[in-house]
């Protein structure tokens, strides 16, 4: 009631016709948008065709599961959207930042784009020199000028979100593997990346340590962040990606709503992978 | 025994006390020199091992030709080249000076290797962390990579700093009046090569076994740390 009168005292001090919609009670949802999109981006290493006409795009809040054979061309995508590798050609766009990949990209661009994605790798790369906390405080002074102890706030939130608070002051390889990968991923978020990107964060543990990780990455795509995942774990593409896409031999061969897409593949090639996988 | 004696010529306790104070100075020099030599190699070595991987050719080939003159010469000719080779050229050096000079070009020549090998065997996934927390080339180099690499190359930097302070006798060969030196001088004297030698021998070896000993202690504990 409150709310319908605020509205009506709204309307009568300005009346104008873009106030109309808003009467009806429920505003109207932001509309969906790619936060991260790839135009035919390819990328060849020597004669050998890694990636060939890469089209795809990710929207605001979207999980995106990405499966498929060894050397099908996943990490290798991973890697050129955040120039871990330059692709050759295609375009690179993530929110306002557009990258045409065929032409010469200054150093700059580069840093900007990283800083919009957040990459958490197969073997995490912590850095085994620095407590946990300094881990995930370097990159915030460095890249974003926040003071020491505004990172360290910013950190000590994050190992709390990840269950790790007690580790701040201890080194990395005090930790356990499933540890280590979820300090890794406190690190990345740390850049309040737009994006997340996952290569196999999983494949390096042992099953049990493996779902730790997996909750920390359900409790992060549940609070809205657009990540990209690639992986083995055909639960968590099922479950938690909205959208999964099979690779093969640097093509997409398959993309669609998670379900479909695992439950009723199309072509005889993603068939014989997900039975593969199933029988494993 | 007969051999001992003949080779002691009868050296009594008192001669020896005697020459003490001599090669303690001696010592003393040997001992500048090497840390003189150290302080100015070490990082030479550094900015050389940078200089080899840099990007612009002139920077690249001046350290290379750096690295290539200081490691492929012997330094007994590094030294004479410094002190008798450059009056020549108008620039002349005191004997500590040229020792100092030769002496940082050869651990600069030898140390940008190994800080290059230490550097090379950080994994390349903590290049790729930095690159993928948006961190510059610089600040890779200074919070990642460096203290990583020169922890690995400590050791074997140790180890080349024993072989700096026992290279130091080659400085004889240009008259600074370092340990060898009085050796020498005193045999020359009274004729008691290897009386005098022998004592200057101790004097390294009082410096050099116990550093080994060391330099092993901490490559162990560095093997310790890897694996902690
Ligand atoms: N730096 C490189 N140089 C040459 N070839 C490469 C390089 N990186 C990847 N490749 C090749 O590109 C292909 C795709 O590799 P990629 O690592 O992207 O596969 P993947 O799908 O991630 O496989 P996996 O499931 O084993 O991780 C492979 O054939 C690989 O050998
Ligand atoms: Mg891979």
């Amino acid at each position: 009631m409150a709310y319908d009168l605020d509205v009506a005292r709204m309307k009568a001090l300005s009346p104008s016709p873009l106030g109309a919609p808003s009467a009806s009670g429920s505003p109207a949802p932001e509309p969906s948008r790619p936060v991260i999109k790839l135009d035919h981006l390819s990328k060849s290493f020597g004669t050998f065709q890694a990636l060939q006409d890469i089209n795809l795009s990710v929207l605001q809040g979207d999980v995106l599961a990405i499966i498929g054979p060894s050397g099908s061309g996943k990490s290798t995508l991973l890697r050129c959207i955040n120039w871990l590798e330059p692709a050759n050609s295609g375009r690179i766009t993530v929110g306002d930042l557009s990258l045409d990949c065929s032409k010469p990209v200054g150093k700059e661009q580069i840093t900007t784009l990283r800083r919009q994605l957040g990459m958490v790798f197969q073997s995490f790369n912590l850095f085994p020199h620095m407590t946990v906390l300094r881990n995930v405080s370097l990159a915030q002074e460095r890249t974003l000028g926040r003071s020491r102890r505004e990172a360290d706030e910013v950190s000590m939130g994050l190992l709390e979100r990840v269950g790790l608070a007690d580790k701040a002051h201890q080194y990395p390889v005090r930790c356990s593997g499933g540890q280590q990968q979820r300090i890794a991923i406190a690190r990345a978020l740390a850049l309040d990346p737009k994006v997340m990107l996952f290569d196999e964060p999983t494949s390096a543990l042992d099953p049990e340590l493996g779902l730790e990780v997996l909750a920390v990455m359900r409790e992060l795509a549940s609070s809205g962040m657009t990540m990209i995942v690639v992986t083995h774990e055909m639960g968590f593409a099922e479950n938690v990606s909205e959208h999964t896409m099979i690779m093969a031999d640097g093509q997409i061969l398959e993309y669609g709503p998670s379900r479909e897409v695992i439950r009723n593949p199309q072509t005889e090639r993603a068939r014989r992978f997900l039975r593969a996988v199933n029988d494993r | 025994m007969d051999i001992l004696d003949s080779l002691l010529m009868g050296v009594t306790w008192a001669d020896v006390q005697s020459w003490l104070p001599g090669f303690w100075n001696g010592f003393i020099i040997s001992l500048e020199v090497t840390a003189a030599s150290l302080a100015l190699g070490i990082p030479m070595g550094f900015l050389l091992a940078l200089g080899v991987q840099s990007r612009r050719k002139v920077l690249r080939l001046a350290s290379l030709a750096l690295v290539e003159i200081g490691r492929g010469a012997p330094a007994l000719v590094l030294l004479q080249l410094v002190y008798f080779g450059l009056p020549s050229a108008g620039l002349s050096l005191s004997a500590f000076l040229a020792a100092v000079v030769a002496i940082s070009w050869n651990t600069g020549a030898y140390t940008s290797e190994i800080i290059r090998a230490g550097l090379d065997a950080v994994p390349a996934g903590q290049r790729e962390a930095s690159h993928a927390l948006g961190l510059s080339a610089l600040d890779e180099l200074r919070f990642v990579i460096l203290p990583q690499g020169l922890r690995i190359a400590v050791p074997a930097l140790m180890g080349f700093a024993i072989l700096v302070f026992q290279g130091t006798s080659l400085c004889f060969a240009i008259a600074l009046p370092e340990i060898v030196s009085r050796a020498y001088d005193i045999g020359s004297m009274y004729f008691y090569y290897f009386p005098a030698l022998a004592v200057a021998g101790l004097f390294f070896a009082a410096v050099c076994i116990p550093a080994s000993f060391l330099v092993g202690w901490i490559e162990h504990r560095a093997g310790a740390y890897a694996r902690r």
